[in-house]
Formats: structure tokens, sequence, C-alpha cells
């Protein structure tokens, strides 16, 4: 059966989908408690509270009622977006829907290890088993990097969606991909790897620099400038060459 | 409930202080309970620009220092209906602005104004980001030059984090570029960038292009904002500014080569 019944004038189709989704599996339901867990994780990685949707898993707990207008509040308050409610009574998936969220039946025989991970393991990105079979994650920036501003990404590659402005800083332990003007300074492979390239669609870069080695605006052949381009590491040259 | 709206830059001397006693003066013109404050403790010059200096009795820091009632160092414009200056110290020191006595006297203010404009101090400290703090937009300053936009810019990151509005992941403080200064003739020659230029860096909406104008110094010299002078260039640019701000649509004007010679000839004087 077609969901897509009037073909003239259709405002939307659906579509089923797999999106990661973080499950943020709850083990005390007091607000408080969550609180102060949440404040010392947002410390520590800062990146991840992104107004990250999450769908928060009761499955664990033993109450019949919870206080879940609240224990969205605190997620809010740390730039989580409770999206829906995972398991529990009758009662807390009434009150799911009276927030607006949505309900998902209890996930049932999950595997142990799943369980048992704790929360600070599955923080870092929403596809956890994935990430486990890809050695390092990256970071995507959506927006203007601008003056002042270092965007970093500790492990993996950075994607920049975006301008890179004069007196900013992009870094990655990868490669650094800038799909917009790069005009600050980029610094890809920082902890050594020289199979780290930079790839942007406007090189009017200050500084390039792969593992170590590095060019400044100064050196490099005007001909290249507002050219799309990529730099890779040779002989520990920096060479840079036109993608157009 | 006021909308407060900041004035900054980051970059000093580039109009915020002409800018905000403009934009004041225009918001109030127009019929809005407006109050513009000086941050700019030890240089306070917003009083100079609107003409009241021989007024001031109390300041801000009086007022959160619990010495004076806001209405007491409240002035009220003498050409101006609906409009109130808050002056800023000149003598006492900066650290007496603390963000709980700015937030009290904003609450206050919120209560009885429709708009409040924020004049803030150059720089990207203290000061400068007290003045952002509580803003519900800001009005980025930027004269087209390399400079003057890299502090813009430098602003912006300010503005999308470290700010009530970012703090709290509220709706983002709604920044407005407003490129002053412009002097056509100097971006065709090259010294300068042109409106173009400063747009692509930023990224954010226009709201306004002030030219360069002998008319601002006169203005600032007599006391009187420049859009009391509606038969100016910069007088009318502040007013599409203020139009702008209130939501109206209003099409861009004095950003073209302005031939010097045929111009005065044509229109008798040429640019005031
Ligand atoms: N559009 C303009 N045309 C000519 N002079 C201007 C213009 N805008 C500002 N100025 C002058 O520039 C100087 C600095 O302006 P001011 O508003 O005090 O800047 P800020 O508050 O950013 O330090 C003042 O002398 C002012 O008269
Ligand atoms: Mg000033």
């Amino acid at each position: 059966m077609s969901l897509n019944m009037d073909r003239v004038a259709s405002a939307f189709t659906f579509k089923g989908g797999m999106l990661p989704m973080t499950v943020m599996e709850l083990t005390s339901a007091d607000p408080e408690q969550i609180r102060a867990q949440l404040a010392g994780k947002v410390s520590q990685s800062p990146a991840f509270f992104q107004h990250t949707p999450v769908v928060l898993s009761v499955e664990q707990l033993d109450e019949p009622h919870l206080a879940l207008e609240r224990i969205c509040a605190v997620c809010r308050a740390h730039k989580l977006l409770p999206v829906a409610v995972r398991g529990g009574t009758d009662p807390v998936k009434q009150s799911a829907w009276a927030l607006g969220l949505g309900w998902f039946p209890p996930q049932e025989a999950r595997p142990r290890a799943v369980e048992e991970a704790p929360l600070a393991a599955a923080e870092p990105q929403p596809d956890e088993a994935e990430a486990s079979s890809t050695p390092a994650v990256g970071r995507i920036y959506r927006g203007t990097v601008r003056s002042g501003q270092q965007v970093t990404a500790p492990e993996g590659d950075l994607v920049v969606v975006g301008a890179v402005n004069p007196g900013a800083e992009v870094l990655a332990a990868g490669s650094v991909h800038v799909y917009g003007p790069l005009r600050g300074r980029a610094l890809g492979g920082i902890h050594g790897n020289r199979q780290a390239g930079i790839f942007c669609k406007e090189l009017h870069a200050e500084l390039l620099s792969l593992a170590g080695n590095y060019k400044r605006l100064e050196d490099i052949d005007p001909r290249l400038l507002s050219q799309p381009v990529q730099v890779q590491l040779r002989d520990d040259q920096l060479n840079i060459s036109s993608l157009g | 409930m006021a909308k407060i709206i900041v004035v900054t830059s980051g970059k000093g001397g580039v109009g915020k202080t002409t800018s905000a006693a403009a934009i004041a003066t225009g918001l109030a013109l127009r019929g809005n309970k407006t109050v513009v404050i000086d941050f700019d403790v030890g240089l306070r010059n917003l009083d100079l620009v609107m003409g009241c200096e021989r007024r001031v009795v109390y300041d801000l820091i009086n007022v959160i220092q619990g010495e004076a009632g806001l209405n007491q160092a409240l002035i009220r414009d003498k050409r101006t209906e609906n409009l109130h200056i808050l002056p800023a110290s000149q003598t006492r020191d900066k650290a007496a602005l603390t963000p709980e006595g700015v937030e009290k006297a904003l609450e206050t203010l919120s209560q009885e104004y429709d708009f409040i404009v924020c004049d803030s101090p150059a720089g990207i400290e203290h000061g400068a980001q007290l003045a952002m703090y509580f803003a519900d937009e800001a009005i980025v300053v930027t004269n087209p030059e390399v400079s003057s936009v890299r502090d813009s810019d430098r602003i912006l990151g300010l503005l999308a984090s470290k700010t009530r509005r970012a703090e709290r992941s509220e709706p983002p403080v709604q920044e407005h570029l407003l490129i002053t200064r412009y002097d056509p003739n100097r971006v065709t020659s090259g010294d300068m960038l042109t409106l173009e230029d400063v747009r692509e860096i930023l990224a954010i909406n226009l709201v306004g292009l002030i030219p360069e104008s002998e008319a601002v110094l006169r203005a600032s010299n007599q006391g009187v904002p420049v859009v009391h002078d509606m038969d100016s260039d910069a007088g009318k640019a502040y007013a599409d500014t203020v139009s702008r701000l209130l939501g109206e649509e209003v099409p861009l004007r004095f950003y073209g080569y302005q031939k010097k010679g045929l111009l005065s000839r044509m229109f008798g004087g040429g640019r005031r």
C-alpha cells in the first residue's frame, strides 16, 4: 500500500529510517542525582551536549511513577533533547505522551554487554556498535568557525560544513575537510598521522599544517588561492594541488 | 517586557556610541519607550553624544551599588519623548559592574520600557561581555576594514557562547550587522573592503549601512543624535536601520560610488 496517496499535491512522504540514537539508560529516577552526573559529563565532553537527541530508557527502574517532566528539564538544561521514552509502566507511557514524547516498548533479551555499558562509554558517539569497528571517530561541525574559536577532532577527521574565518583554528588527529572557504588555520594529523590531508572548497588559509609540517599563507603559490584544493604530506613537504 | 539590544563591535572607534545614540533615539521617535545605557565605565561618552552631560548626577554604578535609585539616575531626553539615558561612571572601578547588579537593573527597566539599548565598551573582556550577556538582539558595528571585520567575527563567536541565551540554550541572540563609516569612493579605490566582502565573512543579516558623513561629527559636537538630522545621509541611513530593526523592509541606499563633481553640481553641495 502506498502512503503517498495524493500524487498531485503531496506535502510529504513517509519513509522508514534507521537513525543512530543515544539511549540514556537510567539507573536512578532521582532528577538531582541525574543532574549531578550530567553536570560532570558536560565539563568532560562539552561537544557531546549540543542538543543531542536521546531516548530515555527506564527499563532498569522499578518505579511505577516517574518525575518524567523534571528529568526531561534536567536533560534539556544540559543540552540533551529527550525525544522518547523506552520501557516503564503504563502511567510512564501516558506521561511520556502527555509531554509530547514518543514511547517505545522495552527491549527484550538485550545482550548483557550493552546492558552493563556505562553511560560514559556510549557518550561520544551514538552509534556505539559501529564506532567500535571504526577505530577513529570524527566530528562534523556545521556553521562558521569564527575568529578566536577553535574546533578540534581529537580522534579522526574533522568536517566543517561552513567557513573557517581568519583568526579561527581547526584541528584534527586525522584529515580536515572544509566545505566552504578556509581563511583561518588548519592543522591535520596533530598526533603525527602523516597520512592525514587537508581539503577545502576555497583556499585562503593563514596556515596549513600536517603532522607538524607547515606552510604559511606567504609560502602558498598565489595561483592556488581561492581554489578548491587538497593538501598532502610528501617527503616532509606540504604538497598543495588543485581539486578543480 | 523590553527587548534588550546590545550595540557591540570588539574594536574601538567604529561607531558604537554614535549608533547606540542614533538607534535609541530613532526607536523613541517611532513611539517606543526606550532607554539607552552606557556600559563604557571610565570612558563614558554616550552622555556627550546625547547632549545630556551637564545633567548627570548618578550613574549605572551608583544604581548597582544601591547608592541611588534607577529613577534618580535616569535622565530624560530633552528633545525626544519616551527616551531616557542611563549614564556610565567616569570615575568608578569597572569591577563594580557586577552581573547580578546589571541583571537586577535590567529586570526593573524591562517592566517599564519597550527597548533597552546597551552601548558596549570596546574589547572582548569583562565590560563587553557583561554588556552583551543579557541581550536578546545584538547590533554588531563594523567598519569596512580587515581588523574591524576580524573583531566583529570574534564578537559573534562570543554572542553564540557567552550570553545568557547561549548558556540556557534558549533561542540564540538575534545578530544584526551594521556597517558604519562606509565610504563608497574608498571602496572603489580599493582602500576599503566592499559591502559584499564584509557580508560574506560575517555571514549575518545586514540591518544597515551608514556612510562616512560629516553630519555625524557635527551631530556629536552638538550633542544631538544624527537621526534628528533627516536631511543628512547618515540620519536617513540610521532611520532606515531603525525601520529594519522594527521588521520593515527598506531598500539599501548610500552604497554606490559617488561621482563627486557631478553630484555636487546636481544637488548643490552633495553629501552633507
Ligand atoms: N558614519 C560616520 N561618519 C563619520 N564619522 C563617524 C561616523 N560614525 C562614527 N564616527 C566618528 O568616529 C568616532 C568614533 O565613534 P564612536 O561612536 O564614539 O565609536 P565607538 O563607540 O565604537 O568607540 C567619533 O569621532 C565619531 O564621530
Ligand atoms: Mg563608545
